[in-house]
C-alpha cells in the first residue's frame, strides 16, 4: 500500500476544506449544536417540566450525559462526500478522477476524510477533558473514538455505493437524503436507541448506523463491557468488509453504463 | 517516460463504434407524466466504425463539426467509456480496462472542463499530483519551473484557481495533466476561449513538448491555426465517420481552388455563372474590392470564384471568350474554408441533438 499519495491527498482534502475558514467553522458548530440544543431542550420538557423520573432507564443526568458525549461522535459520521461522487457521476467530472492512477473511490474519500479527522482530534481532546472533568475512562473515550472513525468509513462506503445508481438516474441526491435522514435517526444521534421499544430493538440493530454514534457514546459513558465492545469491533469489521465488496460490484457494473457527459 | 519503440503504432483503433441511448422528453406536462411512467428511448450512433493507427511522437489533429464523434473518441482512447463494439489499444492497453500502468502514460486535457481544485492555488495542486504520479521531486521542481516558465504561469502559481483568468487557467490545466510526462495526451479544444497571445504560448509549448519529448497527440479544436501550425496528420470526422485520414496540407492541395478575377466591362454574379457553367453560389464579389469601389466608381469589382482545380482551365477560356480579364490570380483554398465546407456538408445529412453534447 503507498502511503504517499494518501497523506498528499488527506492534506490537500483538508486544504480545500479550510480553504474558508469561517464557513469551516461555521459548518462545525451549526451541526453541533443546533441538534444537541434540540435535545436538551427535549429532555428538559419531559424530566424537568413533565415530571418524568426515568425513561428506558435513563434519568435526566443520563439524558444530558448522552447528549453531551454522543455530540462529540456525531460530528464524526457526517461529511457529503458520498454526495459528491453522485454529483461527479452525474455531471461527468468523474472523468477527472478515472484518469488518475489511484482508486477514485478511495481518493474522494480521503480528501473527504481530511477535514473529518481533524475534528476527531478536536473531539477526542474535548471527550479527554469531559472525562476528567466526570471520571469518565480516558481509555474507552479512545476506543469510542476509533469505533466512530470506523463507523465514518462504512458510512461513506454505503454512500459510495448507493452512488452508483447516478449511474443509472443520472441524479441521485434523493437517495443520500432518505439515507441520511435514517442515519440520523438509527444512529443514535437524535435519541438514545435503548429508547426503541424492545419489539422493535432489531430495526437499528440489523444496520451499521448504531456504530456511528450510539456505540461509540454507549461505550464512552462505560455502558458497554470492553468485552461488548469487542465483539461490537467484530460487527463493524463484517460491514466494512460487506460494504467493499458492495462498492466493487456497484462500481465495477456501473462503470459500464457512464457517459462521461458534459465535454 | 515512453515505453514504445520510436515509429511504431501506439494508437490502433480498429473499427470502433459506439451508440448511446437517451430518454426523449416531449414538451409540457404530457411529456413529463410520459417521462415519468412509460419513458421512451432513442438510440444515436457517436462512432460508426473509426478504424485508424497513429505513431509514436506525432501530432494528429481531429477535427469534425459539433456532434461528430470527436469527444466519444477521445474518451474511448482514454478509457473513459468503453466501445460498443470493435478494438482499440493504446500503449498496447485496453483503455477500459483502465490499467494502473496506462494511467500512468496518458493525460486528457478538455478545455470546457477543469480538473484542478476550484479553491486551492494550483500549486497545491501540483504538489498532490506529484504524489500520485510518484514523480521525484528534483525531477518535479524541474519540470514545474519549466512549464511555469513556458507558459508565463509562475507568478500565479499560489492563486486560487478560481481567481485565475480563463487563459490561465486553461495553462495550469495544461501543466497538471503533463506535469507526469505522459507518452500520449489527447486535447479536447486546449485554447477554447484563450486570447490569441495566450493560445499562441500554448501552441509553441505543445510543439517543442511534442518534439522533445516524443509524446503521441491527439488534438480536436475548431481552431484552424491549431491545426494547421501543429499538426502532421489530421483525421476528420463526420457524422461519426472518418472521412479523411492524411497530412494537413492534403486536404488545401487536392480540394478546391480560389480564382480571383476582374474583368474589363462590369460584370454580375448571374453573367459569370451563366458563361462559366458554375453555380451562383460559388461566385462572390472580393470584399476588398467591395471597399475599393466605394473610393473608386470607375473600377470593376473583383470577383472571387469557387472551383475544382481541373475546371480552372475550362472557365478561364469560357470567360476569356466573353469577357476582357484585366487582372486575375489562383489562390490555394484555406484549410479554415475546406473545413467550413465539411461542417456544412455535416449539417446537410444532419446530426441529431443528442450527438451534440456527447
Amino acid at each position: 500500500m503507498k502511503f504517499e499519495w494518501r497523506l498528499a491527498a488527506l492534506k490537500n482534502g483538508f486544504q480545500d476544506a479550510t480553504a474558508y475558514q469561517i464557513e469551516f467553522l461555521f459548518e462545525i458548530l451549526g451541526s453541533a449544536f443546533v441538534p444537541a440544543a434540540i435535545q436538551w431542550v427535549l429532555w428538559y420538557a419531559l424530566f424537568q417540566t413533565g415530571g418524568a423520573t426515568e425513561i428506558g432507564g435513563m434519568g435526566y443526568q443520563d439524558m444530558v450525559f448522552y447528549t453531551m458525549v454522543s455530540l462529540l461522535f456525531s460530528q464524526i459520521r457526517g461529511g457529503d462526500h458520498d454526495f459528491e461522487l453522485g454529483e461527479l457521476i452525474r455531471n461527468g467530472q468523474l472523468s477527472n478522477y478515472l484518469l488518475r492512477p489511484v482508486s477514485v473511490v478511495e481518493f474522494i474519500y480521503i480528501r473527504g476524510v481530511a477535514p473529518r479527522l481533524f475534528i476527531a482530534l478536536l473531539c477526542l481532546s474535548i471527550g479527554v477533558f469531559l472525562g476528567f472533568l466526570f471520571d469518565f475512562s480516558v481509555l474507552r473515550m479512545f476506543g469510542a473514538m476509533l469505533l466512530a472513525l470506523i463507523g465514518n468509513i462504512i458510512h461513506y462506503q454505503i454512500g459510495a455505493s448507493l452512488a452508483t445508481a447516478a449511474f443509472y438516474w443520472e441524479e441521485a441526491y434523493s437517495i443520500f437524503m432518505v439515507k441520511n435522514m435514517l442515519v440520523s435517526f438509527l444512529s443514535g444521534e437524535l435519541i438514545p436507541l435503548n429508547l426503541f421499544p424492545e419489539k422493535m430493538q432489531w430495526i437499528w440493530k440489523c444496520t451499521p448506523f448504531y456504530l456511528y454514534v450510539y456505540g461509540p457514546t454507549q461505550y464512552a459513558l462505560g455502558r458497554w463491557t470492553h468485552e461488548e465492545y469487542l465483539f461490537q469491533l467484530g460487527v463493524a469489521a463484517l460491514w466494512l468488509f460487506g460494504a467493499w465488496a458492495m462498492i466493487k460490484l456497484s462500481w465495477g457494473v456501473g462503470m459500464k453504463r457512464y457517459l462521461s457527459l458534459g465535454g | 517516460m515512453n515505453t514504445s519503440k520510436a515509429g511504431s503504432a501506439v494508437i490502433v483503433v480498429k473499427n470502433i463504434r459506439r451508440s448511446f441511448r437517451s430518454t426523449v422528453k416531449k414538451e409540457g406536462l404530457k411529456g413529463a407524466l410520459g417521462l415519468l411512467f412509460k419513458p421512451q428511448f432513442q438510440e444515436h450512433e457517436a462512432l460508426k466504425g473509426v478504424s485508424f493507427s497513429l505513431e509514436q511522437g506525432s501530432f494528429n489533429g481531429l477535427i469534425g463539426a459539433n456532434g461528430a464523434g470527436k469527444t466519444t473518441l477521445l474518451k474511448i482512447l482514454s478509457g473513459l467509456i468503453p466501445p460498443s463494439a470493435g478494438e482499440a489499444r493504446v500503449l498496447g492497453h485496453d483503455p477500459f480496462k483502465r490499467a494502473l500502468d496506462f494511467r500512468r502514460q496518458i493525460a486528457l486535457v478538455m478545455g470546457q472542463k477543469a480538473q484542478l481544485w476550484w479553491d486551492l492555488p494550483a500549486m497545491d495542486a501540483f504538489d498532490l499530483l506529484k504524489a500520485i504520479y510518484e514523480i521525484p521531486t528534483p525531477l518535479y521542481q524541474e519540470r514545474l519551473n519549466t512549464l511555469a516558465e513556458l507558459l508565463d504561469v509562475k507568478r500565479h502559481l499560489q492563486t486560487q484557481i478560481r481567481r485565475l483568468s480563463l487563459g490561465e487557467r486553461m495553462k495550469m490545466e495544461l501543466i497538471g495533466a503533463i506535469l507526469h510526462w505522459p507518452s500520449v495526451i489527447f486535447l479536447d479544444e486546449p485554447t477554447i476561449g484563450l486570447d490569441v497571445f495566450a493560445a499562441h504560448k500554448l501552441r509553441e509549448f505543445l510543439k517543442v513538448f511534442n518534439h522533445k519529448e516524443k509524446a503521441t497527440i491527439i488534438l480536436t479544436s475548431h481552431n484552424m491555426d491549431d491545426i494547421e501550425k501543429l499538426c502532421t496528420r489530421v483525421l476528420i470526422l463526420r457524422s461519426g465517420e472518418l472521412i479523411y485520414d492524411g497530412r494537413p496540407q492534403g486536404l488545401t492541395e487536392e480540394g478546391e481552388r480560389r480564382l480571383r478575377v476582374r474583368f474589363m466591362e462590369r460584370t454580375e454574379p448571374a453573367q459569370i455563372s451563366k458563361i462559366s457553367g458554375l453555380p451562383i453560389s460559388s461566385i462572390e464579389q472580393s470584399a476588398e474590392s467591395s471597399e475599393e469601389d466605394e473610393k473608386t466608381e470607375s473600377e470593376t469589382p473583383a470577383y472571387l470564384i469557387q472551383l475544382k482545380q481541373d475546371q480552372i482551365v475550362n472557365v478561364l477560356q469560357s470567360l476569356m471568350q466573353s469577357l476582357h480579364i484585366v487582372d486575375m490570380g489562383i489562390e490555394q483554398q484555406s484549410l479554415e474554408r475546406v473545413i467550413q465546407r465539411i461542417y456544412s456538408e455535416e449539417k446537410e445529412l444532419g446530426t441529431s441533438p443528442q450527438a451534440e453534447h456527447l
